[in-house]
């Protein structure tokens, strides 16, 4: 289930890298990669809020407002985000 | 980049150029600021500090310090200290001249904070040309003690006529000191106003470095070379004038500005002695203004998508208009050459 990978690898213990930041932005959460420096716009809405991810490497469950499907989507927002290099293994 | 996120407008910055001082012991000649002695009302510790709150409450990504020499001010360990202390990355400006050893060791303790040393030439008479006696050697020292740190340190040199056949040079000298090399775009104003036909790059040097370049990615550039660097280099996102959307200024007054280029009368768009810094960003006719502004006569060119238009600030400083093309773009540089029957290399 996809909801629960991501619960999953908030647990497994991963984190905003340290040479990144985020922030609520009105479209979405903005980050903030100061190697770059780069810029991510990710039009999350009011999906989640950026103290979410910044204390991500402490979040064992996802917001429970969140269905289903909005937790698929935020299981594959999390792992984009990994890939990108904005989250890292704690 | 996204123009449709940052022309709604950020709640903040992503970061601020915070002049803290005026003032700096070189006298630089392209020196954008005209920086000599302290400006008599600058921001006290108190404010500079109330500053930094108002940053961290407003979630401002990263400060970058310029001047003057940021060392010159004899709070300003306490005013980076308090960014860190809320999370705020930094980047320092410095031309090296007052970092020893003990400051390096002190810089080290936090990895918040990025330093660029001011470095115009890979030979000493180039730089010192530029920038005056022995700056070449005391930045060199700097470079090197900071190099053997864990602090992110990069040299910063502004493209002149004079120093545009180093930077290759210049880029074997960072490499080989183990820092990075970020080059600067010379822009007309403070006292690069009064020395911009003696040292602006001409045309070909210009293509010659946007060539260049395009050739050396770990080249760092920062601000809008995107109307001069090549398609490639557009993928980083250097396409568009951040000023007002992904930035703006502080001069050391606390007067708010959309970028250290443009710190005149007309476009001050606040006094942080009056207002916050929170209702300058938001509220600020001349902040909407940049964020609003369409370069119409660049649209029609096939790079209108890469540059947007170019730097404003060059273009109010050649042709005292912001909405004016920047006048130093690839494709005018290619059209000066050919008009000129100097062939490109």
């Amino acid at each position: 289930m996809a909801s629960a990978g991501c619960t999953e690898m908030a647990a497994a213990g991963y984190m905003l890298h340290p040479a990144c930041r985020v922030r609520q932005e009105g479209f979405g959460l903005l980050f903030y990669d100061s190697r770059g420096p780069r810029l991510l716009f990710a039009e999350t809405g009011n999906l989640l809020d950026a103290t979410f991810i910044e204390n991500l490497h402490q979040e064992n469950e996802l917001p429970v407002h969140l269905t289903g499907q909005q937790k698929s989507s935020v299981d594959k927002f999390i792992r984009q985000l990994l890939e990108r290099g904005f989250l890292r293994e704690q | 980049m996204s123009n449709r996120f940052v022309e709604q407008g950020l709640r903040a910055p992503v970061n601020l150029t915070w002049e803290v001082t005026l003032a700096c012991n070189l006298r630089c000649r392209h020196c954008l600021s005209s920086s000599a002695e302290p400006a008599p009302d600058e921001l006290s510790t108190r404010e500079a500090l109330d500053l930094v709150e108002q940053l961290h409450q407003q979630k401002v990504f990263q400060v970058n310090f310029g001047g003057g020499e940021p060392f010159m001010r004899h709070d300003f360990m306490e005013i980076l200290g308090a960014c860190h202390e809320r999370g705020i990355m930094t980047c320092i400006s410095t031309n090296g001249t007052l970092i020893d050893a003990e400051l390096v060791e002190q810089l080290s303790r936090n990895r918040l904070v990025a330093i660029q040393v001011s470095l115009d030439g890979a030979k000493k008479t180039t730089c010192e040309e530029i920038r005056g006696k022995g700056t070449y050697d005391a930045a060199m020292s700097a470079l090197k003690l900071l190099a053997r740190s864990p602090i992110p340190t990069s040299i910063n040199t502004v493209l002149t006529t004079q120093n545009a056949d180093e930077i290759p040079a210049l880029s074997t000298l960072a490499e080989e000191l183990g820092v990075t090399l970020r080059i600067s775009r010379f822009r007309p104003s403070g006292r690069g106003a009064d020395n911009w036909e003696e040292l602006r790059p001409n045309a070909t040097q210009l293509l010659a470095f946007s060539d260049w370049l395009g050739r050396n990615e770990n080249i760092r550039t920062g601000d809008s070379f995107f109307s001069l660097t090549s398609q490639e280099r557009q993928g980083l996102g250097l396409n568009l004038c951040g000023a007002c959307k992904l930035t703006c200024c502080v001069d050391p007054r606390g007067k708010m500005y959309p970028c250290a280029f443009l710190q005149s009368e007309f476009f001050t768009a606040g006094d942080l002695r009056q207002q916050s810094f929170k209702q300058i960003w938001q509220d600020a006719e001349i902040f909407a203004s940049f964020r609003s502004l369409r370069i119409h006569s660049c649209e029609d060119c096939k790079r209108f998508d890469q540059c947007h238009g170019g730097c404003p600030a060059v273009a109010y400083h050649l042709k005292n208009d912001i909405s004016e093309g920047d006048p130093e773009c690839l494709e005018k540089c290619v059209t000066s050459i050919a008009d000129n029957g100097v062939v490109a290399a």
